[in-house]
C-alpha cells in the first residue's frame, strides 16, 4: 500500500507544483493521474521515487517512509518500483539489451556493471523481458533504430527486469498513436493483473482512463480535485471530464481502435 | 510663402557656405549629423593620406612644395585624379548641404559613391597594385609554378659514376718537370704538353695576366661524353676550371678521346708555398649507371610529414587530456549549482575563450622562445588552442546531455557512478570521439603552417626550400602537404561518420 500525505513540492522558482496532495493506491490497482498539462502530474509521479525532492509531506510504502530514507535505503526502494516515460529515456546510442539491463543495476555489483559485466541469470531475465513485449529479435540493435511503439516497449522490459511492485509511468502513450496507447497499456494492464504489480500512470484520454483504470485522481494547480472509483469513471461523460482536465481532453476515436495493427 | 521660400534658400545658401568651409558642417548644422560627420571624416583622412602619399613620393625634397612637383612627375595619373576627386567631393559636399536643406531628406544625390572611388584610387597606389607588371613579368612565375607543380624531378636521382685521371704540372717552370703519368691499358688516362708552366697573374690594377696555355690529351674515356676540367693545387685544393668565366667542359669523340686547351689559372699560394710546386690537371666524367636513388628533398619530406602527423597526434591528445577535466567546469549545467561553481563556469569559459582567440601562429612563436625551434614547440603551441578549441567543444557536449535517460537510470535504483557510466557515458562518447578526430585532422593541418616559424614539422622544411629558391622540393613538400591533409580528411570524416 502506497500513503502519500500532505505532499508538497515548491520549485527554487517560487513555481508551487504540488499542494498538499493526500491519497492511497492498495495493491495491485491501476491509478490514474489525469490533469491539465503542468497540473503537476509528472512532479507528483516523480516526487514518489524521489526523483524529485518533496518540500514537505510523508510517502510510506508498504509500511516503509521513502522520504525518510536514506540513499542506499532509497536505492533500494528505487529498484523495486519501474519507472515509465513519456520520451522513454532510452539510451540512445546503446543497444536495446544494454538499456534493458539497465534495470537490473540496482542489484548488481557496482563494479561489474561499470565494465558492463552482468551475471549470466541477468542476461537471461533481460531477454525474457524482451520475450515479454515481443521485441526479444531486437536485442541487439541501437535503441534509437527503433519506432516509438518499440522504444516504449522496451522501457517496459527495463521495468520488468526490476522485478518490480510498483510502476510509475508519466504519459507512457503521450507519444504514441492511439492503437500503439492501447498496445502499450495493455502490457501495463497484463503486469497489473497477472503479477499485481501497483501501476501509477497518468494518462491524457478518456476512453483510455476508461478502459484500464481502477481508480482514477484528478489534478489540478498542484492539487487534487477529483477522486473517482473504477464505476464513477466508467459513468463519466465528456462534459464532466473537460471540467477537471480541461478543454484539451479528448477521446481517442474508436475507429482508429479497430483500424490497423502495430508494424514491427 | 514667398518669404518663407526666400528664407529657405538663405537657409540652403548658409549650410552650403558651411560645407565649403568645413566639408560635412552644413550638414551636421542641419541635423544630419551621421551624414555630416562621416564626410568630415572622410575628406579629412583622404587629405592626410594623400599628403602622406606626396611626402614619401618625394621624400628627398627639402619642402612640401618640391615633394608635390616630384610626385606629380612620378605618378601624374594618380596625383590628378585624386586632386580632381577631393574637389569633385568638395564642391559636391556644399551642394549636398544646399539641397538636403532646400528639398529635405529625399532630396540631393549620393556622394559617398565619388567617396568611394576617390578612396579606391588611394588603395590602389598605397598597395602598389600594377597589373602592368603582373601581365609582363607573368613567364618569370611560370618557371617556379611549373616546378611546384610538378616536383618530381627532384625527388628521385640517377646513380652517378665518375671516373677520372689525372696529370702533374710543375710551375714555375725548372729542372726535372714532371713526365707524362704512367698508362693502364683500359683505363681512363691524361697527359699534358708541356708539363710546365706560369699560373695566371694578377697585376696591379688587378687585371688578370693569363698564364701558360696547355694542351691536355685524353683517352680512354667513354665515348661521345661529357668531361670536365679539374684543377688541383698543391695544397690539395680542386676546383673546376673556368676560362673566362665559364667552365671548361669538352666532349670525348667516338673512340673516347679529346684534346682540349687550357690556360693554366689563377692561385693565390700562401707564402710557405713558394717556390717551385707540382700542380694537377684532372679530366672528370660522370655517367648514369641505371640504378635509381631517392634525393635528399623527398627523403626528408617524407620524415617530415610524419613527423608532422605525429605533432598533430600528441598536440590532440594532450588536448584531450587536459579538456576533458576543464570541459565539465566548463559547462553550465553542471556548475549553474551556486554561485561558487558559477563563478569558476564564468572564469573557465573566458580563459579558453581567450586561449581559443590566440591564433596557435602566435602560440608557436611564444614557445619557440620558450623551449627553442622544433616540434616540442609546434607541439606547445598546438596543444594550447586544442586544449581552449576542445574544452569548448568538449563542455558543448555536457550540456546538450539528455536528461531523460539519467532520469530512467537513476530511477532503477543505480548509483551515482552506475549513472555516469551507464546514462551520460555513452551519450558523450560519439561527439568527444567526433571532436577529437577533427582537432587532430586540424592540428596536422595547422602543424605544416606552425612549422612555418620554426615549430618543426614539414613547414620548417618547406620554408626552407623557399628561402633557397629550391622551387622542385619546395614542391615536393606542397604535395605531400596536399596529399596528407586530403587523406586525412577523408580518414576524419570517415571516422566521424560512423561513430555518429
Ligand atoms: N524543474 C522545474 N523547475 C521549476 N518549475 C517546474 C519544474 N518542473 C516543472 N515545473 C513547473 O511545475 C508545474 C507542474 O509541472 P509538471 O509536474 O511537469 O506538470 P504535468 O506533468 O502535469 O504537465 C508546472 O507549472 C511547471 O512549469
Ligand atoms: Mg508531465
Amino acid at each position: 500500500m502506497l500513503v502519500v500525505e500532505n505532499l508538497s513540492k515548491t520549485y527554487e522558482d517560487g513555481t508551487r507544483a504540488l499542494r498538499n496532495v493526500s491519497f492511497e493506491v492498495k495493491d495491485g490497482e491501476f491509478l490514474v493521474i489525469i490533469g491539465l498539462s503542468g497540473s503537476g502530474k509528472s512532479t507528483l509521479l516523480r516526487c514518489i521515487n524521489r526523483l524529485i525532492e518533496p518540500t514537505e509531506g510523508r510517502i510510506l510504502w508498504d509500511g516503509e517512509d521513502v522520504t525518510a530514507a536514506d540513499s542506499a535505503h532509497l536505492r533500494e526502494i528505487r529498484r523495486k518500483i519501474g519507472m515509465i516515460f513519456q520520451h522513454f529515456n532510452l539510451v540512445k546510442r546503446s543497444s536495446v539489451l544494454k538499456n534493458v539491463l539497465a534495470g537490473r543495476l540496482g542489484y548488481t555489483n557496482p563494479i561489474w556493471s561499470i565494465i558492463n559485466r552482468f551475471p549470466t541469470e541477468d542476461i537471461e531475465l533481460a531477454y525474457e523481458a524482451l520475450r515479454q513485449v515481443g521485441i526479444e529479435e531486437k536485442a541487439d540493435k541501437r535503441a534509437d533504430e527503433l519506432s516509438g511503439g518499440q522504444q516504449q516497449r522496451v522501457g517496459i522490459a527495463r521495468a520488468l527486469v526490476q522485478d518490480p511492485k510498483m510502476i510509475l509511468a508519466d504519459e507512457p502513450v503521450a507519444s504514441l498513436d492511439p492503437v500503439l496507447a492501447h498496445s502499450i497499456l495493455g502490457y501495463l494492464e497484463k503486469m497489473n493483473q497477472e503479477r499485481k504489480i501497483t501501476v501509477l500512470c497518468s494518462l491524457h484520454y478518456l476512453d483510455l482512463v476508461q478502459k484500464y483504470a481502477t481508480s482514477v485522481i484528478g489534478l489540478r494547480d498542484g492539487q487534487v480535485v477529483y477522486r473517482g472509483t473504477r464505476e464513477d469513471i466508467r459513468r463519466m461523460t465528456d462534459r464532466e471530464f473537460k471540467d477537471i482536465y480541461g478543454e484539451e481532453a479528448e477521446r481517442v476515436s474508436a475507429g482508429t481502435l479497430t483500424g490497423g495493427r502495430e508494424n514491427g | 510663402m514667398a518669404e518663407t521660400k526666400g528664407k529657405n534658400t538663405g537657409r540652403s545658401l548658409l549650410h552650403a557656405l558651411f560645407s565649403l568651409i568645413l566639408p560635412g558642417l552644413g550638414q551636421i548644422i542641419l541635423g544630419e549629423i551621421q551624414r555630416g560627420i562621416i564626410l568630415m571624416s572622410s575628406i579629412v583622412s583622404m587629405g592626410l593620406i594623400f599628403i602622406w602619399r606626396i611626402e614619401l613620393a618625394g621624400r628627398h625634397e627639402p619642402n612640401f612644395l618640391d615633394a608635390f612637383h616630384k610626385s606629380l612627375e612620378l605618378k601624374p595619373v594618380f596625383i590628378s585624379l585624386v586632386i580632381i576627386g577631393l574637389i569633385a567631393i568638395w564642391i559636391l559636399n556644399a551642394l549636398d548641404a544646399y539641397l538636403h536643406t532646400k528639398k529635405g531628406r529625399r532630396g540631393g544625390f549620393n556622394i559617398f559613391f565619388l567617396v568611394i572611388v576617390v578612396f579606391f584610387i588611394l588603395g590602389w597606389e598605397i598597395s602598389e597594385i600594377n597589373p602592368y607588371k603582373m601581365i609582363t613579368k607573368a613567364p618569370e612565375a611560370l618557371t617556379p609554378l611549373s616546378r611546384v607543380l610538378w616536383p618530381w624531378k627532384a625527388a628521385i636521382a640517377h646513380k652517378m659514376e665518375t671516373v677520372s685521371a689525372r696529370a702533374a704540372v710543375l710551375s714555375p717552370c725548372g729542372e726535372n718537370p714532371p713526365g707524362r703519368p704512367k698508362e693502364v691499358p683500359g683505363k681512363p688516362y691524361i697527359y699534358v704538353e708541356p708539363t710546365c708552366g706560369e699560373l695566371s697573374k694578377l697585376d696591379k690594377n688587378n687585371k688578370i695576366i693569363e698564364g701558360t696555355t696547355l694542351t691536355v690529351f685524353g683517352k680512354n674515356f667513354k665515348p661521345n661524353s661529357e668531361v670536365n676540367l679539374w684543377w688541383i693545387d698543391p695544397i690539395g685544393n680542386e676546383f673546376r676550371l673556368r676560362q673566362r668565366g665559364e667552365y671548361v667542359v669538352t666532349k670525348t669523340d667516338s673512340q673516347g678521346n679529346f684534346k682540349i686547351k687550357i690556360i693554366m689559372p689563377y692561385r693565390l699560394m700562401p707564402p710557405s708555398a713558394e717556390g717551385k710546386q707540382i700542380h694537377h690537371v684532372e679530366a672528370r666524367q660522370q655517367t648514369p649507371t641505371g640504378a635509381v636513388v631517392i634525393n635528399d628533398p623527398l627523403k626528408l619530406t617524407i620524415s617530415r610529414m610524419i613527423e608532422t602527423i605525429f605533432m598533430g597526434m600528441m598536440a590532440t591528445i594532450f588536448g584531450i587530456f587536459f579538456a576533458i577535466p576543464i570541459s565539465f567546469l566548463a559547462a553550465r549545467n553542471l556548475m549553474s549549482g551556486s554561485w561558487i561553481t558559477l563563478t569558476i563556469y564564468y572564469m573557465t569559459r573566458t580563459v579558453l575563450n581567450i586561449v581559443r582567440s590566440i591564433e596557435p601562429l602566435i602560440w608557436a612563436l611564444i614557445a619557440v622562445v620558450w623551449v627553442g625551434l622544433g616540434p616540442f614547440a609546434g607541439i606547445i603551441a598546438l596543444s594550447f588552442h586544442s586544449v581552449a578549441a576542445l574544452g569548448k567543444l568538449y563542455s558543448e557536449a555536457i550540456e546538450s546531455i539528455d536528461p531523460g535517460p539519467i532520469e530512467a537510470i537513476q530511477a532503477t535504483g543505480a548509483t551515482h557512478l552506475q549513472t555516469i557510466m551507464y546514462a551520460v557515458v555513452p551519450q558523450m562518447i560519439p561527439p568527444f570521439v567526433s571532436f577529437s578526430i577533427y582537432r587532430w585532422d586540424i592540428n596536422v593541418r595547422m602543424s605544416t603552417v606552425i612549422g612555418l616559424v620554426g615549430g618543426g614539422g614539414i613547414g620548417f622544411l618547406l620554408v626552407q626550400y623557399i628561402r633557397l629558391l629550391d622551387y622542385r622540393a619546395a614542391g615536393i613538400a606542397v604535395w605531400f602537404i596536399a596529399l596528407t591533409v586530403a587523406m586525412l580528411d577523408y580518414v576524419s570524416a570517415e571516422i566521424r561518420r560512423r561513430f555518429v
